[in-house]
């Protein structure tokens, strides 16, 4: 076992984070919006995940801990964004977030 | 170069180029693909950090469930299946804006030792006692927000709300 670097995990991160924040910037497609936002917080997640690896005390599973939870509210996001897609497909017929200024009747 | 690094770089390649390809392409369900791709490559990086447990949660809710949840979600919402998006410009603003982010947080990367080190790796048990006992306020938290996600879903999509 050689061991790994710490450093190159988060520079995966924070390109992984730069990608997300350029796609929720531009995309105007409202599923591609949710998938630049799945991939930003999948890089959050892998943070918790390295933390916890090269944490050298038994707190570390901690981070694990903090990862699963960010995994579920991730999940309960895309259900609850699909929700609004398909209310906002039935409303307008177009899943374009630029012309969603609202979603009341 | 060890074997882990070279399959940690390998891996990081692949989701980084993943994640680009699934935000550049212009046919939503080519972008879907490309990001299963990426949600396997990351279980891939889970496993090498010896996150076992991680690792098959990534497969099961990203690459199962959000794939086919978004995959569902691209089918129902339009007539063609395999037709393209308008091209979306690049915004000078945008790019500048990540490459900024990317930049900074990769120079406080670059600022931590680089003297490899072993991953520890935790058994689930171990992960289940802390999510049960200590950490057990969050995971009542996350069932909360669940709930309420699933009541704000079926009230967003219900029969007669035109």
């Amino acid at each position: 076992m050689s061991g790994l670097v710490l450093a190159q995990f988060l520079g995966l991160s924070a390109a992984l984070l730069g990608i997300g924040l350029f796609g929720i910037l531009t995309r105007r497609n409202f599923i591609l919006l949710l998938i630049a936002i799945e991939v930003a917080i999948n890089a959050a997640v892998l943070n918790f995940v390295y933390f916890a690896g090269f944490a050298s005390g038994p707190g570390g599973v901690s981070g694990q801990a903090a990862a699963v939870v960010v995994v579920g509210l991730a999940a309960t996001e895309v259900a609850v964004g699909l929700a609004i897609v398909l209310a906002l497909n039935r409303q307008r017929g177009s899943i374009n977030v630029a012309e969603a200024s609202t979603l009341r009747q | 170069m060890s074997l882990e690094e070279l399959a940690f770089l390998v891996l990081a390649a692949i989701a980084v180029g993943t994640a680009l390809a699934a935000l550049l392409v212009r046919e939503l369900v080519h972008t879907i693909l490309w990001i299963s791709v990426f949600f396997v490559a990351l279980s891939g990086i889970y496993f090498l950090l010896q996150a076992d447990f991680l690792g098959i949660l990534q497969l099961g809710v990203y690459a199962g469930a959000v794939t086919i949840l978004l995959l569902f979600g691209v089918m129902v919402t339009r007539k063609r299946i395999f037709s393209r998006e308008a091209a979306t410009g690049i915004g000078p603003f945008p790019l500048a804006l990540a490459l900024v982010s990317i930049v900074i947080l990769s120079g406080v990367a670059a600022g931590l030792p680089t003297q490899p080190r072993t991953v520890h790796a935790y058994s689930p048990a171990a992960l289940s006692e802390q999510l049960f006992t200590t950490d057990g306020g969050w995971l009542v938290l996350l069932g909360l927000t669940m709930l309420s996600a699933l009541a704000g879903a079926i009230y967003l999509v219900r029969e007669g709300r035109e």
